[in-house]
């Protein structure tokens, strides 16, 4: 369900930490401070964050760094990490050569 | 298309549990997976199981895992392997890549049982070739036959932690330190026992500052945390490894259900985002069930029931069984599901101290924070006790789910009683015949033969030894005490090994008879 | 919840919506804009193939994205700080027989009449251009003025902008009705029981806002599809072009990132359905694999990591609708963008905010009234 969220609360400044270089998305490349920094620009879902800067995006589809960021997200902005809906899931659920996903297997072929 | 009765996704626990109730019913079942072989995690796990009689208790994992898979192929279940799900459609479409073509699927039932991922948390140097997870670590060991490192640190005191640093001892690899940032042991404490008494040293309330090297891991510094998990200064350690090993929980594989609508929850108690189900696996879809960690983060032993339920309801959705047998079988499958849910390790006993047992005895603090029961602790444990001659000593002192011991002993010396998660006690008037039966019964590898006095000075004792190579009579070496330390010197005088114990040698020593207490591994001196 | 009055509110926190605030708040204009999803440009805005294209347009559209690819678009990364990896390296739109070739040829006369560089080239030429396209590829129009962007970042980009101007974004906040008060749009009620006030209100929620018109009794007659894009794992740099078909059945790019976004359709999209997010069929991305491999054999082997749908919200005519609704003062709308919204999404949001600031616009919206669908006899 939709909650209503008013985006010009204030969460605060942004104040650059030691860690901010450390890298969360490996996939992507995508370093802590980047996140944050995003969160400070509006982006107050994982599925905004994930748009803006590609986290989750890669080749695991967020299978590593889906929860690291939510709860980089979730600190920043001072929520539990509950609060914080994961990312839409897509198809495919790993990454597939476009040569054998166009390739359709007819009715009754047999895979054995 | 192609439809089935019902197709169920991953070829684990739960899924191959699943198709083996549904297909007995007289359903047409697929399971699709995207290994190359069967068994989900049950093929890495090649420790014994805890549980009782009914959860195959005190059966390695791996061997269980065959078991289930004698069992689908008796049933008719078609198990599709190599075979990747990539999606879950509106109408419980499912498509599988299966070698250089995707087909698609009807399932007029499916049950997605995919499992979970390992989660991973960050540190300066977290991305360095040498850090891996823990169950990647058993996948390369149990699997692959590859050895992950030569020296390696653990972080995480999980069951998954402590089971793992076990194997990667005994694949050779020397662990250096087990660290946790909680401040107490996570896992089970008979786990934790069998690695400390090896000696390794347990870190609680430490974690991991950095991860060293250029290219790959050289060394790794540990400090501890505050009780907000702030480091506090001066407490470094510093340790040289080319493996760090992440044990930090796992989070359920739901994608597939959230790409097909279903309703979802994050629930930090499931592990991650779950789809809303009922005790049964049903979700908000019709038709669409899930069993096992993909609902929320358990173990084998309750994934394989989760299965089987799930199963059987399948089949009564789609009127393969009615509701009599449904709920005959299900009421008996949640008893079996409460009785692995009992004890101190219970669900709702998760992150709490239990400082007592259901005995009334004080836990061992020393097993919680450091990995072991100290010498003056363990003698207010029911099943250690003294007599004259060879008698079991059973250092176990938790209430957990598990009771293969009552049964190992043909001469009836060991009772928990009706009670599954009770204490093992001595059976007063009893009489110890040394077969080891009961060391070799034992999952948690903490049951011990001791003669505390021979006659002549000395006492043996007999211990589980599950390390290659195998001492051999005669063998001298250092008894080390349940800290790991050494406390004496000791001379193997028997190794037995036999298909009854299941690849567990009992090993004996002989020490000096005051340490006969004291004394619970042994080390050769090279 | 305090002060909910402003003098602009925009329904919908997408491309169009999101930039309209930008231009508004520039301005000097207070906004407040409604998001009905939980999150900001969550419809066609984020949905989409990523085209900033002209060719290929109807000529009603033309003059409000050659607006945009002329004054706005060129410096728009640097404007709201953000990369929107918007790239003017021109527009091949491929044909692979007689009657492509008519297709193409009709609108690029078209198009030319309305002052767009825009030719038809033959398959050699197209492969001069793009190498990588396959023999069946046997004319093409060619705009160089044409190009690609992000649309992630770029609706985001206007997000953060307009927020930093001060623009008050509310998500989650689905708007149910607009009341009149004397003759004139006046309040925005929404399902979560607040009410907003303004002097004027942009109604641009896509299919959404056939409803919200609807409650002050303007109908745009216009229906929704289904489409759906790929993306690739990142590639090696191949090209820079937009792409497209006669037929519009395939277009895409490659990123910035180096995977190549691709939209394509398997001709089922007015009928698809949904299960209460925009999912994609398991029909349309094989379809849209084959589409790829008949123009890019080279593609064969990339690895698509994720594909998505997003509704489409197509008017009677295909055309967008935009601009003031003179018969309720006060009000406005962009809608039934017929998946044209992204590219001229920020001409649009420009020449509201413009509108509803001077009362003048730079373009003729005239074409674009909504209230121009007629019976055919």
């Amino acid at each position: 369900m939709n909650s209503v969220n008013d985006r010009n609360r204030d969460i605060g400044p942004f104040v650059p930490a030691p860690d901010d270089d450390m890298l969360i998305c490996r996939c992507e490349e995508i370093t802590k401070g980047e996140i944050r920094k995003a969160v400070h620009d509006g982006m107050w879902t994982l599925t905004e964050i994930r748009r803006y800067l590609r986290t989750g995006m890669g080749l695991c589809q967020g299978q590593t760094c889906s929860k690291l960021v939510k709860s980089i997200v979730a600190r920043e902005l001072n929520v539990s990490p509950a609060e914080l809906e994961p990312a839409t899931s897509r198809v495919p659920m790993r990454p597939i050569e476009m040569r054998i996903f166009a390739n359709e297997a007819k009715e009754d072929d047999d895979y054995e | 298309m192609k439809r089935y009765d019902l197709i169920i996704v991953g070829a684990g626990p739960s899924g191959l549990s699943a198709a083996v109730e549904a297909a007995k019913r007289g359903m047409e079942v697929v399971v699709f997976d995207e290994n190359e072989k069967p068994g989900g995690q049950l093929f890495k796990q090649i420790h014994k199981f805890f549980g009782s009689k009914e959860h195959r208790a005190k059966v390695r994992g791996f061997n269980i895992g065959k078991q289930l898979l004698e069992e689908a192929a008796e049933a008719g279940v078609k198990v599709v392997l190599n075979a990747t799900v990539i999606g879950l459609y509106q109408d419980k479409e499912v498509v599988v890549k299966i070698g250089e073509e995707i087909h698609h699927y009807k399932g007029d039932s499916v049950i997605i049982a995919t499992g979970a991922a390992e989660n991973m948390v960050t540190f300066p140097g977290w991305t360095l070739p040498g850090v891996i997870g823990a169950g990647a670590a058993q996948t390369m060991m149990n699997l692959h036959g590859v050895k992950p490192g030569k020296k390696v640190l653990m972080l995480g005191s999980g069951n998954v932690g402590l089971v793992v640093s076990f194997q990667l001892m005994q694949c050779g690899c020397e662990v250096v330190a087990l660290v946790d940032a909680a401040t107490r042991v996570g896992g089970y404490g008979v786990h934790a026992a069998k690695v400390a008494r090896t000696g390794v040293p347990f870190y609680l309330s430490h974690t991991i500052v950095e991860a060293e090297g250029d290219e790959c891991v050289t060394g790794v510094t540990i400090a501890e945390v505050d009780s907000s998990f702030k480091f506090i200064p001066g407490t470094e350690k510093h340790f040289d490894v080319d493996t760090i090993c992440l044990a930090v929980g796992l989070s359920p594989m739901s994608q597939l259900l959230k790409m097909a609508g279903a309703k979802m929850e994050d629930n930090p108690k499931r592990g991650g985002q779950v789809p809303i189900c009922d005790e049964y696996g049903r979700t908000s879809l019709p038709g669409v069930f899930v069993a096992g960690d993909v609902s929320g983060i358990e173990e084998a032993s309750s994934a394989m029931i989760e299965g089987r339920m799930a199963g059987i309801v399948a089949a009564e959705y789609l009127g393969y069984t009615d509701e009599d047998d449904m709920n005959r079988n299900v009421e008996s499958l949640e008893k079996a599901l409460d009785g692995l849910r009992q004890g101190m390790f219970a669900p709702e006993n998760r992150g709490k101290l239990v400082e007592k047992t259901e005995e009334g005895i004080d836990v061992s603090m020393n097993l919680l924070k450091k990995g072991y029961v100290a010498d003056d602790e363990i003698e207010r444990y029911p099943g250690v006790t003294h007599k004259v001659g060879i008698h079991p000593v059973m250092e176990c002192t938790q209430n957990i789910p598990c009771n293969p011991c009552q049964d190992a002993c043909p001469k009836k010396c060991i009772s928990i009683g009706d009670n599954i998660t009770s204490l093992p006690i001595v059976v007063p008037e009893s009489e110890c015949i040394n077969c080891g039966m009961c060391v070799a019964s034992c999952s948690g590898q903490a049951i011990f033969l001791v003669d505390e006095d021979c006659g002549d000075g000395t006492a043996t004792v007999t211990l589980p030894y599950e390390f290659l190579p195998l001492p051999k009579e005669g063998a001298k070496g250092i008894a080390l005490g349940r800290n790991g330390k050494k406390v004496c010197d000791a001379e193997v005088v028997n190794v037995r090994s036999a298909k009854a114990f299941d690849k567990t040698n009992l090993l004996t020593m002989r020490v000096p008879k005051e340490y006969a207490m004291k004394a619970r591994f042994f080390r050769a001196t090279v | 919840m305090s002060n909910n009055t402003a003098e602009v509110i925009v329904i919908g926190g997408g491309v169009i919506g999101n930039s309209a605030a930008y231009y508004l708040a520039q301005r000097g204009l207070s906004v407040i804009v409604l998001e009905g999803s939980d999150h900001i440009g969550n419809g066609g805005s984020s949905r989409n193939g990523g085209g900033v294209r002209q060719s290929g347009r109807d000529v009603r559209e033309l003059p409000l994205v050659m607006y945009g690819i002329k004054n706005l678009w060129p410096h728009l990364s640097e404007e709201l700080e953000v990369d929107c990896e918007y790239h003017q390296d021109g527009n091949l739109r491929l044909g692979k027989n007689e009657k492509h070739k008519e297709i193409l040829t009709n609108l690029a006369n078209n198009a030319r009449g309305c002052g767009l560089d825009v030719r038809m080239i033959d398959g050699e030429e197209v492969r001069q251009i793009n190498p990588y396209l396959s023999e069946e590829v046997t004319c093409a129009s060619w705009c160089p003025t044409d190009g690609h962007a992000n649309p992630l970042t770029t609706t985001l980009g206007f997000y953060k902008a307009a927020r930093k101007l001060g623009a008050r974004f509310i998500s989650g906040e689905k708007v149910l009705e607009l009341k009149t008060v004397k003759g004139r749009v006046r309040k925005v009620l929404t399902a979560a029981g607040n009410t907003y006030e303004a002097e004027n209100v942009i109604v641009a929620a896509g299919f959404d806002s056939r409803p919200i018109l609807g409650s002050v009794g303007i109908d745009v007659p216009m229906t929704r599809s289904l489409l759906e894009c790929l993306v690739t794992e990142a590639e090696p740099y191949m090209f820079d072009q937009m792409l497209g078909t006669a037929e519009a059945d395939f277009y895409g790019h490659q990123t910035k990132h180096g995977s190549f976004v691709f939209g394509g359709s398997s001709g089922l999209e007015p009928f698809n359905k949904d299960n209460g997010t925009p999912v994609s069929s398991a029909k349309t991305a094989p379809c849209i694999c084959r589409g790829i491999m008949k123009y890019f054999p080279d593609l064969a082997n990339a690895k698509i990591v994720r594909t998505w749908g997003g509704w489409s919200d197509k008017s009677a005519d295909g055309v967008a609708v935009v601009g003031a609704i003179d018969e309720v003062p006060g009000l406005y709308t962009s809608c039934g963008m017929s998946g044209h919204g992204f590219g001229i999404g920020p001409a649009v949001g420009h020449q509201l905010a413009q509108l509803i600031a001077t009362g003048t616009t730079d373009v003729d919206l005239s074409p674009l009234r909504y209230d121009r669908f007629k019976a055919k006899i």
